[in-house]
C-alpha cells in the first residue's frame, strides 16, 4: 500500500493555480522529495496533503483515508511539521510535547515512553526544562519533529524542515530521517536544497505548481542528455561575459568558482582551443558528470 | 467524543502562558484597579467646590449673615473679591462660577418684609453643573428665609400664619446622592467588557501570527475542544477580575452589593458569552493581533459611548436609542446597577434576562460557526 497518493491534484488560489494536474506515489517507509525552488508551490502540496487546504480538483488518500471526508482519520496517524517553527515559544520542551501528546490522546504511559525514545535520538533531554524560545534553530526543528513524532504516526510530512538551520545541525537532520525511515516511517519532506534531493530514496521535482520530473535521485540524473562541461577562470565574471557571445546564454550557469557549460552534442577540442586563444583568462575546461542540480536547472528550462 | 483532558490541557497551557509573562498579568489585575481608582473617582457628576463670589453693596448684619450661611456647606468655595469687581470679568478670568451681587439697602428691605432682591450671575458653559449650582444657591437662600422666619416667629407673641407649601423630597436607594453609586457598577461592567473581548480578540489570530494555530489544526482536536480550551480560561479571569473590582469597590468607595451576589455571576456569565463571542468572531476575521486589536477597540468605543455610562439613554435621539436597545453593554450595565444599588432580583430583571440570553446565543453561535478548521 502507498502512504499517500494524490491524483491529478490542482489547487487554486483565487484565479492563480498553486498546482497543476500533479500526480504523486508515495510508497511506504522510504523518504520522500518534494524538491524545488520557493514558490514552485511545495508548501501548498503538503497543506493539501495534511488535510489543510482544500483542494479544487483530483483526488488525495493518505493511508488509505480520503483526504476531504476523511480528514479527522488522517490527522489522528499522521504527524506535520510547518515550514515556519509553530510551537508554543513560552513554553518549555517538556511542557510542548506533554501538550501535543494530550492533544493526539496518546496515555501518560505511552507518552512517557515515546517522550524518552525522542529525547534520545534528538538528545534534547538536557534542554527538557528550556524554553522553546530559547532553543537554537537546530534543537527548535528536533523538538518540532518530536512534538510531529509524539503520537508515532505512520507517516510524517515536514515542510522545509532545514530551512535556516546550521550546516551541521542539517546533517545531524537527516540521520534521524534515516533512522526514522528503518523503524518504517513514511516521510514526505520538502525542500529546495539540491544536495538533500540526493538524500531522499524518491523524489519529486516541482516548478511553477506542475510535476518536471520524477523518480529516484540515480534514475533522474541518468536520464540526463548531453554533455556537461566545467570551466574556470581567474576573472568568473569576464568568462561568462565572453561565453555569452560564444553560446546559448540559457547552457550557462555560474556554479560558486566556475562555470557549468551545457553542450548537447560535446565539445570539440578545437573549439576549446579556439576559447583559450582567445580568451587568455580561461584556465581550464573539462567534461563533468551532472549533479541533481545541473538536470533540475536544465530541466526548469 | 468531546474530551475533557484535551480541554483541560489547553486551560493550564493558556493559563502558564498568562502567569509566564508579567506584563499580562499587570495588565489583567492592576490596569483595572487603577482604572477603577481613577474613573471611580474623577468620573463624577457631583457639583463640589464651586467658586462663589459676593458683591455686597448693602454691608448689613443680614447680608453677612446670608454669606455666612453659603460658607457652612462644601458645595461653594467662597473667593473674597473687591466690590468693584464685574461679576462677568470674574466668571470669564475663571475666579468664580457663580456670583451674587447684594444690592444696597437689602438687608432693610428684608427686615421690613418688603420685596427685596438679589442677582445670581452663573457661569452657564456646563449647562448641567450651572443648573445645579443655581439651584443649590436657591436652596441655601431659601434655608436662611426659614431660618429668619422661625426667629421672627419666636420673638412675635402673636404667631403669623405660614401659608407657604413646601417639598419634602426624599432620594431612594441613594440617599446622599453619591455619584460614585452609579459610576462605579458602570466602570466594572466596562472592565469585565473590555478584558473579556481583548482576551478572545487576541487569542486565535496570536497563534494565527505565531503559526501555532497550523500546528493545532493537524492535531485532531475538534473545534468544540479548542473553543472551549480558549474561552475556559478567559472566562475565569474575567469573573476573577470581577471579584476583585467588587472587593476595591467596597473597600474604597464604601459600596456594598444590596442585592444577591450568585444573581451577579450569572448575569456576568451571561453576558460573557456575547463578548467573548464577539471577540471569538473578531480573530476569526482578521489576519493580525494589530487588526484584531483596532476591531474590537472600534466596537468597544461604540458600545461603551452607547451604554448609558456617559450619556444616558433617554437623552440620545430616538434612532440612537434603539441602537442602544441592542447594545448588551446597556443591559448589563443596566443589571449591575440595579443589582448593586437596588438590590433587585431576578423577576425584576427577567427582560435582561431575555435580551442578554439571546445576544450570547446569537453572538456565540455565530462566532462557533465562523470558526473553520482549515487554514
Amino acid at each position: 500500500m502507498n502512504a499517500a497518493v494524490a491524483r491529478e491534484l490542482s489547487v487554486f488560489y483565487g484565479s492563480t493555480e498553486a498546482l497543476k494536474s500533479v500526480n504523486l506515489e508515495v510508497p511506504e517507509a522510504l523518504v520522500y522529495g518534494i524538491i524545488g525552488p520557493d514558490g514552485a508551490g511545495k508548501t501548498t502540496l503538503m497543506r493539501s496533503l495534511c488535510t489543510l487546504l482544500p483542494y479544487s480538483e483530483g483526488s488525495i488518500r493518505v493511508l488509505g483515508y480520503d483526504a476531504l471526508s476523511e480528514s479527522a482519520q488522517i490527522r489522528a496517524r499522521i504527524g506535520y511539521m510547518p515550514q515556519r517553527f509553530s510551537l508554543y515559544q513560552d513554553l518549555s520542551v517538556e511542557q510542548n510535547l506533554r501538550f501535543f501528546a494530550r492533544l493526539f490522546r496518546v496515555s501518560r504511559k505511552e507518552m512517557l515512553i515515546q517522550r524518552e525514545k525522542l529525547y534520545e535520538f534528538s538528545r534534547l533531554k538536557p534542554f527538557a526544562k528550556r524554553l522553546a524560545g530559547n532553543l537554537s534553530g537546530g534543537m527548535k526543528q528536533k523538538l518540532a519533529l518530536s512534538c510531529a513524532l509524539i503520537h508515532t504516526p505512520k507517516l510524517i510530512i515536514l515542510d522545509e524542515p532545514t530551512f535556516g538551520v546550521d550546516p551541521v545541525s542539517r546533517v545531524e537532520f537527516w540521520q534521524i530521517l534515516h533512522e526514522l525511515k528503518r523503524e518504517g516511517v513514511s516521510i514526505i519532506v520538502s525542500t529546495p536544497y539540491m544536495d538533500e534531493a540526493v538524500q531522499c530514496d524518491q523524489i519529486s521535482l516541482l516548478h511553477k505548481g506542475s510535476v518536471i520530473g520524477q523518480g529516484t535521485p540515480d534514475e533522474i540524473i541518468k536520464a540526463w542528455q548531453g554533455s556537461l562541461y566545467s570551466l574556470k577562470a581567474g576573472n568568473l565574471q569576464e568568462l561568462y561575459k565572453y561565453l555569452q557571445s560564444k553560446v546559448d546564454k540559457a547552457d550557462l550557469q555560474l556554479f560558486g568558482s566556475e562555470i557549468h557549460l551545457y553542450s548537447k552534442d560535446g565539445l570539440r577540442q578545437e573549439l576549446i582551443d579556439t576559447w583559450k586563444h582567445e580568451f587568455s583568462g580561461l584556465a581550464s575546461c573539462e567534461e563533468i558528470q551532472p549533479g541533481m542540480e545541473d538536470v533540475f536547472l536544465k530541466m526548469m528550462q | 467524543m468531546i474530551s475533557l483532558k484535551v480541554i483541560g490541557s489547553f486551560i493550564k497551557k493558556e493559563f502558564r502562558q498568562i502567569m509566564r509573562s508579567r506584563e499580562m498579568l499587570i495588565v489583567l489585575f492592576a490596569l483595572p484597579a487603577v482604572q477603577l481608582l481613577v474613573m471611580g473617582f474623577a468620573v463624577t457628576n457631583e457639583v463640589k467646590n464651586l467658586n462663589l463670589s459676593f458683591l455686597d453693596y448693602d454691608r448689613s448684619a443680614t447680608s453677612r449673615a446670608l454669606i455666612q450661611s453659603f460658607d457652612s456647606t462644601d458645595r461653594f468655595r467662597i473667593v473674597p473679591v473687591s466690590n468693584a469687581a464685574k461679576p462677568e470679568e470674574l466668571i470669564s478670568a475663571w475666579k468664580a462660577s457663580v456670583v451674587i451681587v447684594i444690592p444696597p439697602g437689602f438687608g432693610a428691605d428684608y427686615g421690613q418684609g418688603r420685596q427685596s432682591n438679589l442677582q445670581v450671575i452663573v457661569d452657564g458653559i456646563d449647562g448641567n453643573t450651572a443648573s445645579v449650582a443655581n439651584s443649590f444657591v436657591a436652596g441655601v437662600v431659601g434655608d436662611f428665609h426659614r431660618k429668619r422666619m422661625q426667629e421672627t416667629m419666636h420673638r412675635s407673641p402673636i404667631p403669623r400664619l405660614n401659608t407657604q407649601v413646601e417639598l419634602l423630597s426624599s432620594m431612594t436607594f441613594n440617599p446622599d446622592l453619591r455619584s460614585s453609586l452609579n459610576t462605579i457598577p458602570g466602570i466594572i461592567a466596562i472592565l469585565v467588557t473590555v478584558t473579556s473581548m481583548m482576551l478572545s480578540a487576541i487569542s486565535l489570530v496570536k497563534e494565527k501570527e505565531l503559526g501555532t494555530l497550523e500546528q493545532l489544526l493537524v492535531t485532531p482536536v475538534k473545534k468544540a475542544e479548542l473553543m472551549a480550551g480558549k474561552l475556559i480560561p478567559y472566562l475565569i479571569i474575567t469573573l476573577v477580575q470581577l471579584q476583585v473590582a467588587i472587593v476595591l469597590a467596597g473597600l474604597i468607595f464604601r459600596i456594598e452589593l444590596a442585592g444577591s451576589y450568585g444573581l451577579l455571576l450569572l448575569f456576568s456569565m451571561i453576558y460573557l458569552f456575547t463578548t467573548l463571542g464577539l471577540g471569538i468572531l473578531i480573530s476569526t476575521r482578521v489576519a493580525s493581533q494589530q487588526q484584531a486589536m483596532f476591531f474590537s477597540w472600534f466596537i468597544m468605543v461604540i458600545i461603551i459611548l452607547l451604554s448609558g455610562f456617559f450619556v444616558p439613554v433617554q437623552n440620545m435621539p430616538r434612532g440612537i436609542r434603539w441602537i442602544s436597545f441592542f447594545n448588551p453593554l446597556s443591559h448589563y450595565m443596566t443589571v449591575l446597577r440595579e443589582i448593586v444599588i437596588k438590590g433587585s432580583g431576578i423577576t425584576q430583571l427577567m427582560k435582561e434576562l431575555w435580551i442578554l440570553g439571546g445576544s450570547g446565543v446569537l453572538i456565540f453561535g455565530l462566532s462557533v460557526l465562523s470558526f473553520r478548521k482549515r487554514v
